[in-house]
């Protein structure tokens, strides 16, 4: 079994002829009642965030908005601790992301492509190092930071991240580089190029469009990540996930039509990613589950 | 530089460094630190630290860690069984011929970032304003009483993690060939009966990943309690993540923290065991 199994899509019309209609009836309950459950949330997030306040803090709430208000985001856009936040959040998880993929991307191609003691064991730790408890990592982590003085900094932040998005994008692209036949690379080596123009040339250019799944995951990964941010940053370098929860949450009265608004517009990137990711899901949200 | 001087595990080895390094760095110092501290007295505001032995291990199972073992318990069964039956609910459902567009609309729910399900659904259980009292014609503090609490923070985890569920047993039926299907409709086989004696069986493998993967990811989530409940209320949802993060960052008491993080991780060995023999089956 491959780690891009999903990009293999059976096309769903054909097979659909065959089946009963009781059984495509019963389908389409089971996608009712669950898309409830799914999609009223949602519903309910875009509603709120374009009710006025009088409207939405009042009991019982209407569930139709009768009016309509676009405050709440010009609010947003006149915050300037938020869009420090979201600066932040651009730097660190950009960085993070390039960081990751450059990196793995060599220890990737060596495990997919060359056979050597110490491989299969350093794979099965690379797996499990994304299962440890980061509460527990982040205890250390605060201590090294503190002794070197890089509490608080984007450095922080970055090598923090690093420590999820780093078997991530190991574990995916070695996925990729499984797909790119070795065949090319021996015609590559009886023409005379060496293992690094080969990697280089090769190799990582056949590899683009992994590359930049995987480094739209780190992305989206460090982008949402709440626990490192929440505790290794300063004030003034705090990402979004963290700081709408002091903007918002300390509060004795909850903003919450400004909060959704906030939540609306911090989701964006992360679905626009993965609207380019559909490709690539499976095999990266298990990145390494399904064996590759 | 010229790669062919060195065999090809030297190549490898030499590509692997930085990877390596950067693991050994963040990863296993940080976590073999973290390990050895449980046997020390330490704060993490004040420098010094005296060895003690077993007896943060020793308070901690004379009394907190059985709470919250319940509590993780409790939570990450509910949080793994209700996604895992619903996702699979699901991936059945559009498996049986539903346009494929379904499938995307579905993913929003995962989506979206971890906090934002957090605020979402602190502000749905809201006990003044909620749209959920609202729907209910009910006053109820969701999140201030202890039973509610739990189920709350098992639904909104079950929200954000259904899709994912959906996204693999839907890859694993879609590997099976449908020829099987067909043949045991010959035989007169019904849909209950086709489901359990070619559809389960195909999808033990991918459906036990799954399961495990997810119930080793709740046993440490932190995100949507800490936002939601803090813990509470009264301990009432804390789990190791939610202990271990209070114990260190808000008691400063750094070895009982990692002591109790020891004792967690030992919990995950046993479950990271299993994923790996799973995984190489």
């Amino acid at each position: 079994m491959t780690a891009t199994v999903s990009s293999r899509s059976i096309p769903v019309e054909r097979v659909a002829r065959r089946r009963p209609p009781r059984s495509r009836a019963a389908a389409w309950a089971a996608v009712t009642v669950i898309g409830f459950f799914g999609l009223a949330p949602i519903y309910w997030l875009v509603v709120t965030a374009f009710t006025p306040d009088d409207k939405a803090f009042a009991f019982p709430p209407s569930l139709v908005p009768t009016e309509i208000t676009f405050d709440h985001f010009v609010r947003l856009a006149e915050n300037e601790q938020l869009f420090g936040y979201l600066v932040n959040s651009v730097i660190v998880s950009v960085v993070t992301a390039v960081l990751s993929v450059a990196v793995s991307a060599y220890m990737a191609y060596a495990f997919s492509k060359f056979r050597y003691r110490g491989r299969s064991s350093l794979m099965h730790l690379v797996l499990a190092s994304q299962l440890f408890p980061q509460a527990l990592l982040l205890v250390t982590l605060y201590a090294v930071f503190s002794a070197t003085g890089l509490l608080g900094s984007y450095t922080a932040l970055i090598v923090s991240f690093t420590t999820f998005t780093l078997p991530l994008c190991v574990w995916m692209l070695k996925g990729i580089f499984d797909t790119v036949p070795s065949t090319l690379m021996e015609a590559a080596a009886i023409d005379g190029a060496s293992r690094w123009r080969t990697l280089h040339q090769i190799a990582l250019p056949l590899a683009a469009p992994g590359l930049v799944a995987a480094g739209l995951f780190a992305f989206v990964r460090a982008w949402n990540d709440f626990i490192f941010a929440l505790t290794l940053a300063d004030p003034d370098r705090q990402t979004l996930p963290p700081g709408l929860v002091h903007t918002y949450l300390g509060e004795f009265q909850t903003a919450w039509p400004d909060l959704m608004a906030a939540s609306l517009v911090v989701s964006l990137p992360v679905i626009a990613a993965f609207m380019f990711l559909q490709r690539y899901l499976v095999g990266g949200l298990t990145a390494g589950a399904v064996k590759g | 530089m010229n790669g062919r001087r060195l065999t090809d595990g030297q190549f490898a080895w030499l590509l692997m460094v930085p990877g390596v390094a950067l693991f050994l760095a963040i990863i296993a110092y940080p976590l073999v630190s973290a390990l050895v501290t449980g046997f020390f007295e330490q704060s993490l505001v004040r420098p010094g630290r005296s060895f003690v032995g077993l007896a943060n291990f020793a308070d901690l199972l004379g009394g907190d860690f059985w709470p919250v073992l319940s509590n993780t318990l409790v939570f990450t069964l509910g949080a793994t069984i209700a996604p895992f039956v619903i996702g699979y609910a699901l991936a059945l459902a559009l498996d049986a011929g539903l346009p494929g567009w379904l499938r995307g609309v579905f993913l929003f729910p995962w989506v979206i970032p971890g906090v934002v399900v957090s605020f979402l659904w602190l502000w749905i259980f809201n006990a003044n304003y909620g749209v959920l009292n609202g729907l209910l014609g009910t006053q109820v503090s969701w999140l201030g009483d202890p039973v509610t609490a739990m189920v709350a923070v098992i639904v909104t985890k079950t929200w954000a993690s259904f899709p994912w569920m959906m996204v693999m047993l839907l890859a694993g039926l879609q590997t099976m060939p449908k020829e099987l299907h067909e043949a045991a409709a010959v035989d007169g086989a019904g849909a209950v009966r086709r489901f359990r004696s070619v559809t389960v069986p195909h999808m033990r493998h991918i459906a036990g990943i799954a399961f495990l993967l997810e119930f080793i990811w709740n046993f440490q989530h932190f995100d949507t309690i800490y936002v939601l409940t803090g813990g509470g209320p009264a301990g009432a949802t804390k789990t190791f993540a939610v202990a271990v993060y209070d114990t260190a960052f808000k008691g400063f008491d750094l070895g009982h923290a990692t002591a109790l993080g020891g004792l967690w991780m030992l919990l995950l060995l046993v479950l990271m065991v299993f994923y790996l023999r799973k995984e190489n089956t």
